[in-house]
This record gives structure tokens, C-alpha cells and sequence, in this order.
């Protein structure tokens, strides 16, 4: 909470331009199924990715589904699943990267080389070790998903926090006796959030494709529900004729991310 | 702070301490992999003598084939005949066809490293310009058009800018062959009509990765109060970003290209499928589905090694700038 | 011994008696007579399956491109036609008294691609080590059959087998009973008797083989060959748009309009590979009766073979025989899509709100989406089904017959006796149901030793309502395979035996420079 009161007290306007465009998504999640014009199984024709028509909106899938009602459900998936990921990794990522500049050296030593192995790990195995270990849940997805991602944030918020602790305002804060905890939330992080939001934002866009992977693998949104990256995935050979069931969800992911990141961009002082 | 370096005069033998105790860490970081991958590996679900026999197995067959596989040897048993052969230069044979691991592995080395190290070579000097001009222009046109296509690119599935590519060029122009035929490589032309594809798909992706971060170092480094006193002296903004801030933002830049490129040798499994390039991620995959345990051991192995080395490198560069402005 | 009571009492049969009698009533349209003169060049085909896991040794070949490798690089003692029906091949003639004991008269004057004369001794080893578990054969449950396998000339083979069985001629003609030299345990190359030399083997990447200048058959039409896997579908129908390749296997039908629309020739072969819902009978909810006879009524199966395999299939009746066979069983009526008799059995079967997991998986092709069709129908009746789709990656191990519900894919088999063994017989290796029936083994047995034609079809009949109405296996559809060539090939043709002319195109085709359409 404070971290994030930090925050806001920092770049108030962007703030709320990112605040507002993420419950844009997350209302449309949350009640976009609910507009579905059909349900995501059923087959309504027996063409298969067909065109923009009066009975299915955005065209058919590969079986003949619905596209629209597909696209919708796949957005509910897709931001509810990302969205928690991105914030759990980084979170985590974020914290320990910082926290490792201005703890003793020995936490770092561990701790560096543990992430050091798990982002070395083909994520490819460990995503099969937990379908085979925990199943296809979906705190199991959140949680792979976060691992898989919380090596990487920290890495790059080391990295950035490193030259901060050097600054000379650190250096006095020490000085005044200020704790540990101090220090990361109201020395370092404030004066890192530029380039963290940039790579939180792509991390976010990393999440939305990984997903679709996954579920590729099966660990990922079950049959007959789907997430953007799959609905691409899967009407995959409506390229070779220009299916709407290709193009759409792209340009929705694309809509979704490069938003996202701009006005992460944006949001800055 | 305890146990952290203070003394200016001691610079130059910190450094070598920390650059040694790097590279130890490294080592550390490489037998914990190895260790978990094989835990992995063996808590997967099935063996190898399941994918042998396939689906005509049954439950006598496959426990014979176990034992002539010694596969009924307890794990570690195993691993520590993995190990003593590793530690002699021996990965030992492939339990699925049994020719030696380093036969499969070396060719697809040799791949993987031929096309990461293309992409490397056409991604790194072009996001480090499209970066620096990024930073040096912040807000301008450039910066802003860069920023659009770099999160449009990141932001398309890599299977479908792979498909797209080779079907537009491939099928319709009929300019760059489908498959990345390896075999029919004897001129530099060829070497490039074979690359052009795999590379240009990586480099998009690679490229979007690194100019973003490279972007975001260098306007954190540009933020900081010496540069504001370079301003105010009438500094031009590329004197101040090529000579103030670049050896500023070294650390953080080197490892976000660090990052990006660890990615190229196991994380390509999507861009090896559509264009058919026989490398080490290919492998990986397959070997993991045959639970062919010695062959995932040395991909695995590779993979770690190469990350490790990278973030090694990048680590050491980090240190080196950061003892550099120590010394000055 | 059941059989060998008919020693001696009864004339020995001809070659073409006992090959006939397993084979199809079908008139066979000799391949000799088509193959036309060699004309030589180079062809380059794409297959589907392709890993460090392919092998060119015959025990281990259970996917694609392994089964062409191993019909271009050997021979078979027998071969099938395109209507499975059984031909001699390093075999002249099969005869038995009993279906017990079997006597092989071998070709002479065949040599092995390094120069040796091909002799009994190596038909024993080639058969005999399907037997040893080490080698991991595919065939072990067949193999296991043979309980005497041994030379009585150099050009004379002996098989004695633990059961009568008048179709053993169409299990010699299983990939894995192809012939090695004696004593091959390195299969890093090929060394049989086929009409190509292996020149080049590197799992996962390539193979390539030039013709056998000694072959002993009729020449292969062109003079050298090149042999990749690609997965990924659309990068496979890319690489034959482009022309990198001549020739694909297992096109898809959703491109099959694409393809012809930029001149490519399309191959559809009726061939008997299904995708299945196996639903165990020994677990909940497969253990009641009602509950599998309803969801078989749940099955679409117009809407699966036109939604699914957009109309590239044929509709199935819960039994593993495709409609083409000649011992297809007309009358049984087909069982029909019927939501409400569906949703009456499983709401008896006390199992409505079960809401069992339907496991399927990539490995198993379509399965997913069939499930789908399953599962929105069930949602209609009023029933909760689960999807889960599990990795391709240990499929085949971990949940296929291993779950109360699962999809399997099964491919296209020489023989019916062959299926029903393999799939359906009690002890059955792929008795994905574990359906369990004295009768139906009994009939098995009997049908074995049958020698009227008639009464072997009668019996054939009896299985197949037997499968469709007791076994838990829903077969709603059969799979129509598919092959897409470029206008320079010439030669191929559908083939009951399997998609590629069952695996055997690589010996019939030939190129024709001039690009006109075949």
C-alpha cells in the first residue's frame, strides 16, 4: 500500500490515465461473456473461417464458431490471468531486486544464484513439471507464470537499484539511520519507476503470449474456453485466407498491450 | 556496509575479487541447475521405455526394457554415473537411439549458435542506436514512431510474424526458400537467403526487447543531477548522452541485452518449427517428450552455460564501469 | 493344438489359396502393370512426425516417415496392395496345413544393400528379435505369437505359432517384420533388400536414399530421394506452395482449398484410422452401462465429420471397421445423434451430475476439438462434462487408457483380425475400454482358424455389434487421409493400407519435367 501511495504522490496524472484504461479492461472482462451472443463451444455454421456476417458478428472460427463470442471470453482469460501474474512477479521480483542492494552481501550471493538457476531452467520443463505435479488449476497457471517471470524483474531492478544505492542522498539517508525497508520504498523505488514501468509493461506482454504457450501445453485456459494467444494460435491457417478469426484477436492484443505500454509510457513525470 | 567494498585506493584488486567471486558464483549457479534438472526430469511422469514402446507397451515389456535400459537403478545411482562421465568430457548415450549425446548435440550446437549469433550481430548495434536515438530524442518523432513498432512487434505471437513472414515471402514473392536447409549452404548469398528469415523474425522480437530497456536506462541516467549540470553548462543533448550518460547506463544496459540474448540458443523452440531449423531448443523439446534424459541433461547444460556466461559477462562489465567511476 | 488336428487330412493349400483367403474379395489392380519406366530425378517429400526419436530400425518404427524410410530402404516377406489385400514379396509362397505351422519358400538371387545374398538365416533374426524385450519391438504382442521360428533350408523358413491364426500372412506385413541382415544391431544406417540405398540418416533433420541399382522388383521411378518432418502444419503446406518440396503427407484439411486453388493435386485415402473416446469399463462412470451407451448416443457425428474433418472422414458406428470394407456390417444402423435418449441413460446411470473429465490431447489427432462437439452436446442434454487438454508430451503414457475417459487415435491396421486383437480381444495391449468378453475371444479364435469365406464374414459381423454395443469405445468417425503433391508427380494413388500409398509411394511415383498436370 505504501509503495503504492509512493506512487501515486509521484505522477498523480499518469496514474490515473493508467488506473482508468485498466478498469476499462478489466469491466470489459468482467462483463464482456455476459454480452456473448453465443456460447464459446458451440458450432453455428458449418463454414469455417468465414466472414464478417449479420449472424456471426466477427466471422467463424476453425470449427464454425462464433468469433465474437470467443473474443470475449478469450479477453476475460487473458487480462484477469496476465494481469495478476505481471503485478505477482514483479511485486516479488521488484522488491527483492532492490532489497538485495542494501542487504548484506551473503543474501545476495543465494539469492542471485537461485534466480540466476531459475531463469536458466527452460520454462518449457518446468511448465510440464507442474502440469504433471499440481495440474491445470488456475492459481497453479497465475503462480508458474509469476515464477517464470520474478527472475527476470529482478534481475533488471538489481540492476537499476545498484546505481541508485550509489547516489549520494542513499548514502546520506544511511547516514540519518534510516531502516532497510525505508530506504527501498521511499529512497530507491521512487527514483526507479521510469524504466521499472517500462519493463513491467513488457512483461504484461510477455504474460499474454506465454499464456497462449501454455495453453498449447495444456496447462494453460481449458477447451472450450480460450485466451487471445490461443484464438490466434488456433485459427492460425485462416491466414492463408485472410480470416477475420486471425486478424481480430490480434489486433485486440495489440490493442490491450501496446495500450497498456504507452500509457505506462506516458505516466511518467 | 558489511562485507562491502569501500576503500577508492583498492579499486583495480576489489574488482578482481569481485569479478572471481563472479565467476564462482557462476559455477554455483551451474551444478544447482544441473541437480534440479535432473529432479525435474526424473519427477516427470513416464520414461523413456514408455516412449520406446509406445502406445503396444505393456506393464511386463516395459519392465524389461527398464532393466536392459538400467533404468531401474535408483536416481541418484544414475546421476552419478551421468556425472562422473560429464566431469571426463563423456555426456554419455542417448537412451532412445543410443548413438553418444555429443553427436546429437554438436551439430545442433553448431545451428543454434550460427543463427543467435546472426541475430546477435544485426540486433545489438541496432537497438543500441535505436536506443540511444530514442533517448537523445525523447518525445520527438523518431522516439515516438520507434516506441509504436517496437510494442506493435513485441505485441504480435512469434508463430504468427514467423508464419506470416514465410508465407508472404516464401509462397507469394517466392524470393527466400521455406526451409532453413543448412545443408545447401556454399556461398555467402545462400547463407544469407537461408538466414534471412529466421533472423529478421528473432531480431524483431529481440530488438523490440533491448530498445525499450535501453530507452528506459538512459532516460533514468539522463534524470540524474550531473547530467542537469552538464545541460546547464550547453552541452549538445548527443555529447551528453554519448559521453556523460552511456558510461552511466553501462550496467543496466549491458545486462538488458545480456537478457535478451540468453533467450536466442533455448527460448527459439517457435521460430525453429515454423522455419524448420534443426537447433538445441528442437532438441530439448523433443528429448523432454522421450524423456531421453541424458540428451536433456547436456541441452539443459548448454542452455545454463550460455545464460551463465552472458550474465556473467554483463555482471563484470556492470562492476568494471561501476570500479571505473570508482578509480575517476 | 487346435489346429493340428487337420494334418494331413486336409490338402496342403496353395500359395493362392491361404494368401487369398487372407486377403479381401477384392479384385487386385497389380502395381507392376501401372509402374511405368523409370524416368529418374530427384523427389523431396514432408512428412508430420519427425524427431531425434526417428530410427531405422524396423522394431522401433511406430510413426510416419519411419514406415516410408522402412519400405524404401526394405522389403517385407509379404506385401499389401492398395485394398490389403496380401502379395509376395522375400517371400514366394506362405502355406500351411493348420494355421499353425507355417512354411515361407524365399526369393533367391536377393541381395542386401552391402552385397550380401539374402538367406533364411536372415528372415530368423529379423523376426526372431521382435521377440526380445530389449529391442523394444512395436510388435512384441505379435511376435510373442510366434513361438518356432526357425530356418529348414537356406532359402526355407519354418514359423510355428502358439494359435492358429489363417491371417498371420497380413502380420508379416507389419512394419516392424520388414528384413534386416542377420545380425544388424546398428541401425545408424540401412542395410535391407528395398528398392533405395540409404546415403544419408540424421534423426530429427534428414534422410535421403538413391536407387538399389540390383533390385530385385520392379525399379522405383525416380533416382533419388529426400525424406524431412515438419510439424508445424502451416509451414509444411508452405514449404509444397513454394516448392521446396514435391510432395506432403497428412495435409490438412483446412487448406485443401488453398492447395487446389494453386494447382496442387490432393490424395484422399479411405483408410481405417480413427479417433476414439475409449471410456473405462472397470471405473465410475464408464462401469455403468447406461452411462456408455448414452454418451455414444451424445455423439454428433455428421457435425464431426463436417465440422471437424470438414467432410474428409467417414462416419463411424462405434466398431473399429470403416464403411469401405467389404466385412463392413451394413446392417447394423448407424447410431444416430439422439440428445434425449442420451440425457434419459446417463440421468439412470445416476451419473448426471458426475461431471467427468474428458482427456485429450495434440497427440491424439482432433481431439480436442471432438471433444468439444462431445462436450457442448452434453452441455445441451443437460450434462456436465470437463475438458482437459493435456501436453502431447506423455500423453500416451500417463492418461491415455489411464483415465476413466480419454481419446486415442488408432491408425490404420493391415487386417481386421489384427484390430480386434490389438484393440478389442480381452488380453488386448490396446484394450482401451478394458472391455472384457469370453464370446468375443472365442469368435476371435475362431474366426482364426476358419477356412469358408462366408462363415469368417458371418463371424466378422458378430464382433463388429458386439464392439458397437458392449465395448466402451465410441468411434464416431473414421479419418480420410490426406497427401498433397506438385504437378511434377506423377503416380500416387488413394491406398486403403495407410495415407502415401500405405507408406509405399516412394516405389511408385515418378516426375514428369514438363509440369503438366497428371
Amino acid at each position: 500500500m505504501r509503495d503504492l501511495f509512493a506512487l501515486r504522490r509521484k505522477i498523480p496524472p499518469g496514474t490515473r490515465r493508467i488506473l482508468t484504461l485498466l478498469s476499462a479492461w478489466l469491466l470489459l472482462a468482467l462483463l464482456g461473456p455476459m454480452l456473448a451472443p453465443h456460447p464459446p463451444g458451440e458450432i453455428i455454421s458449418g463454414e469455417v473461417f468465414g466472414p464478417v456476417s449479420a449472424h456471426a458478428w466477427l466471422g467463424t472460427d476453425y470449427l464454425g464458431r462464433d468469433l465474437c463470442s470467443r473474443l470475449l471470453w478469450g479477453i476475460r482469460y487473458t487480462v484477469a490471468i496476465c494481469m495478476m501474474s505481471t503485478a505477482l512477479s514483479c511485486c516479488a521480483g521488484i522488491f527483492l531486486g532492490i532489497a538485495t542492494t542494501v542487504t548484506p552481501v551473503w543474501v545476495e550471493r543465494v539469492l542471485g544464484r537461485l534466480m540466476d538457476g531459475l531463469l536458466s531452467i527452460p520454462s518449457l520443463l518446468f511448465a510440464l513439471l507442474v502440469v504433471a505435479t499440481a495440474g491445470e488449476s488456475a492459481p497453479a497457471l497465475i503462480l508458474t507464470m509469476a515464477i517464470i517471470y520474478m527472475p527476470g524483474s529482478y534481475r533488471t531492478s538489481r540492476a537499476l537499484a545498484l546505481r541508485i544505492v550509489r547516489m549520494d542522498y542513499i548514502t546520506a539517508a544511511r547516514a540519518r539511520g534510516e531502516t532497510r525497508s525505508f530506504i527501498i520504498l521511499w529512497e530507491i523505488l521512487p527514483n526507479m519507476t521510469d524504466p521499472l514501468l517500462s519493463d513491467i509493461g513488457l512483461r504484461f506482454i510477455y504474460a499474454v503470449l506465454l499464456l497462449s504457450n501454455l495453453s498449447f501445453l495444456g496447462l494453460g485456459v481449458q477447451p472450450p474456453m480460450v485466451d487471445l494467444g490461443s484464438l490466434v494460435r488456433e485459427n492460425i491457417l485462416g491466414m492463408a485466407y485472410g480470416a477475420p478469426a486471425v486478424v481480430v484477436p490480434t489486433l485486440v492484443i495489440a490493442l490491450l498491450t501496446v495500450g497498456i505500454n504507452l500509457t505506462l509510457d506516458r505516466g511518467r513525470v | 556496509m558489511k562485507g562491502r567494498p569501500g576503500s577508492l585506493s583498492a579499486g583495480r584488486s576489489v574488482m578482481g575479487r569481485l569479478v572471481m567471486s563472479r565467476l564462482g558464483a557462476a559455477g554455483f549457479s551451474l551444478v544447482f541447475v544441473i541437480v534440479t534438472i535432473f529432479v525435474i526430469t526424473s519427477a516427470l511422469p513416464g520414461d523413456v521405455a514408455d516412449t520406446l514402446l509406445g502406445q503396444g507397451a505393456t506393464p511386463e515389456a516395459t519392465a524389461r526394457l527398464r532393466e536392459a535400459l538400467h533404468l531401474d537403478q535408483p536416481a541418484w545411482l544414475r546421476f552419478w554415473h551421468w556425472a562422473g562421465g560429464m566431469l571426463t568430457g563423456d555426456p554419455g548415450r542417448s537412451l532412445l537411439t543410443g548413438h553418444p549425446v555429443s553427436e546429437l548435440v554438436l551439430p545442433r550446437l553448431h545451428n543454434s549458435l550460427l543463427l543467435a549469433g546472426a541475430t546477435a550481430a544485426v540486433s545489438v548495434p541496432l537497438a543500441l542506436a535505436a536506443g540511444l536515438a530514442c533517448a537523445m530524442f525523447r518525445g520527438g518523432w523518431f522516439d515516438r514512431i520507434v516506441t509504436f513498432l517496437t510494442l506493435a512487434t513485441v505485441s504480435v505471437p512469434v508463430f504468427l510474424i514467423a508464419t506470416l513472414a514465410v508465407f508472404v515471402f516464401a509462397v507469394q514473392l517466392k524470393i527466400v526458400p521455406s526451409l532453413s536447409d543448412i545443408g545447401s549452404i556454399h556461398s555467402v548469398w545462400q547463407f544469407i537467403r537461408v538466414f534471412l528469415m529466421p533472423v529478421l523474425t528473432l531480431t524483431s522480437v529481440t530488438v523490440a526487447q533491448m530498445v525499450r530497456m535501453i530507452r528506459a536506462c538512459m532516460i533514468d541516467v539522463l534524470s540524474a543531477p550531473y547530467i542537469e549540470m552538464a545541460v546547464l553548462k550547453g552541452l549538445s543533448p548527443q555529447r551528453i548522452v554519448l559521453l556523460n550518460a552511456l558510461p552511466n547506463a553501462i550496467g543496466p544496459v549491458v545486462n538488458a541485452i545480456a537478457l535478451s540474448l540468453s533467450s536466442l540458443l533455448g527460448g527459439v523452440v517457435v521460430v525453429e518449427t515454423v522455419f524448420s531449423y534443426p537447433g538445441m531448443a528442437g532438441l530439448m523439446v523433443e528429448s523432454v517428450a522421450a524423456r531421453d534424459i541424458p540428451v536433456v541433461q547436456c541441452c539443459a547444460l548448454v542452455f545454463c552455460v550460455a545464460y551463465l556466461a552472458l550474465t556473467t559477462t554483463a555482471d563484470i562489465v556492470g562492476i568494471a564501469s561501476a570500479s571505473r567511476k570508482r578509480d575517476a | 493344438m487346435a489346429g493340428g488336428r487337420l494334418a494331413g487330412t486336409q490338402p496342403r493349400m496353395s500359395r493362392r489359396g491361404v494368401l487369398g483367403a487372407a486377403a479381401l474379395a477384392c479384385a487386385f489392380s497389380s502395381r507392376s502393370a501401372v509402374a511405368s519406366p523409370a524416368s529418374g530425378g530427384h523427389l523431396r517429400f514432408a512428412g508430420l512426425v519427425g524427431s531425434a526419436a526417428d530410427t531405422l530400425d524396423p522394431a522401433r518404427m511406430a510413426v510416419g516417415n519411419d514406415f516410408i524410410r522402412g519400405r524404401s530402404f526394405y522389403d517385407g516377406l509379404v506385401a499389401l496392395d492398395d485394398q490389403l489385400a496380401v502379395h509376395p514379396a522375400l517371400a514366394t509362397r506362405i502355406e500351411s496345413d493348420d494355421f499353425v505351422t507355417w512354411h515361407l519358400t524365399l526369393r533367391r538371387g536377393v541381395t542386401f544393400h552391402d552385397g550380401k545374398p539374402f538367406t533364411a538365416a536372415d528372415v530368423v533374426y529379423s523376426l526372431s528379435r521382435q521377440r526380445d524385450p530389449a529391442v523394444a519391438s512395436q510388435q512384441q504382442f505379435f511376435a510373442r505369437d510366434m513361438a518356432e521360428i526357425r530356418a529348414v533350408g537356406p532359402y526355407e523358413v519354418r514359423i510355428v505359432l502358439e494359435e492358429p491364426n489363417i491371417g498371420f500372412p497380413s502380420i508379416l506385413a507389419l512394419d516392424s517384420f520388414a528384413i534386416t541382415r542377420d545380425g544388424t544391431t546398428d541401425f545408424a544406417t540401412a542395410n535391407g533388400t528395398g528398392p533405395f540405398i540409404c546415403t544419408e540418416f540424421r534423426p530429427g533433420i534428414v534422410t535421403t536414399g538413391r536407387r538399389n541399382p540390383a533390385y530385385w522388383g520392379v525399379a522405383p521411378g525416380v533416382d533419388t530421394f529426400s525424406l524431412i518432418a515438419i510439424p508445424d502444419d502451416m509451414s509444411r503446406h508452405d514449404a509444397l506452395l513454394s516448392g521446396d518440396v514435391d510432395v506432403i503427407g497428412s495435409a490438412n484439411p483446412r487448406l485443401v482449398r488453398l492447395l487446389r486453388e494453386h494447382g496442387f493435386g490432393i490424395i484422399e485415402s479411405p483408410v481405417g484410422s480413427y479417433t476414439n473416446l475409449g471410456l473405462r469399463l472397470d471405473r465410475v462412470p464408464g462401469s455403468s452401462r447406461d452411462f456408455v451407451e448414452g454418451v455414444k448416443y451424445l455423439f454428433n457425428r455428421e457435425q464431426v465429420r463436417d465440422s471437424v474433418f470438414l467432410g474428409f472422414a467417414r462416419i463411424g458406428n462405434d466398431h473399429p471397421v470403416p464403411p469401405e470394407d467389404p466385412d463392413y456390417a451394413a446392417d447394423l444402423p448407424l447410431r444416430e445423434y439422439d440428445p434425449e435418449r442420451a440425457s434419459y441413460l446417463i440421468r439412470k446411470s445416476g451419473f448426471a451430475e458426475a461431471d467427468p473429465a474428458l482427456f485429450c490431447s495434440p497427440a491424439a489427432l482432433a481431439s480436442a476439438d471432438i471433444a468439444v462437439v462431445l462436450q457442448y452436446a452434453a452441455q445441451k442434454a443437460g450434462i456436465g462434462m470437463t475438458i482437459r487438454r493435456m501436453p502431447v508430451d506423455g500423453y500416451w503414457s500417463q492418461y491415455w487408457m489411464r483415465m476413466p475417459m480419454s481419446f486415442g487415435n488408432t491408425n490404420a491396421r493391415p487386417s481386421l483380425d489384427i484390430a480386434f486383437a490389438q484393440s478389442f480381444a480381452s488380453r488386448a495391449p490396446m484394450n482401451e475400454s478394458r472391455w472384457s468378453d469370453p464370446r468375443f475371444d472365442q469368435l476371435l479364435l475362431q474366426a482364426r482358424r476358419e477356412r469358408d469365406g462366408g462363415r469368417r464374414r458371418q463371424i466378422c459381423h458378430d464382433m463388429q455389434a458386439m464392439i458397437r454395443d458392449e465395448a466402451g469405445i465410441c468411434i464416431p468417425a473414421f479419418t480420410t487421409s490426406l497427401d498433397a503433391f506438385s504437378a511434377r508427380v506423377r503416380g500416387l494413388r488413394p491406398d486403403r493400407a495407410g495415407q502415401l500409398m500405405g507408406y509405399n509411394f516412394l516405389r511408385h511415383v515418378r516426375l514428369a519435367d514438363d509440369g503438366a498436370p497428371a
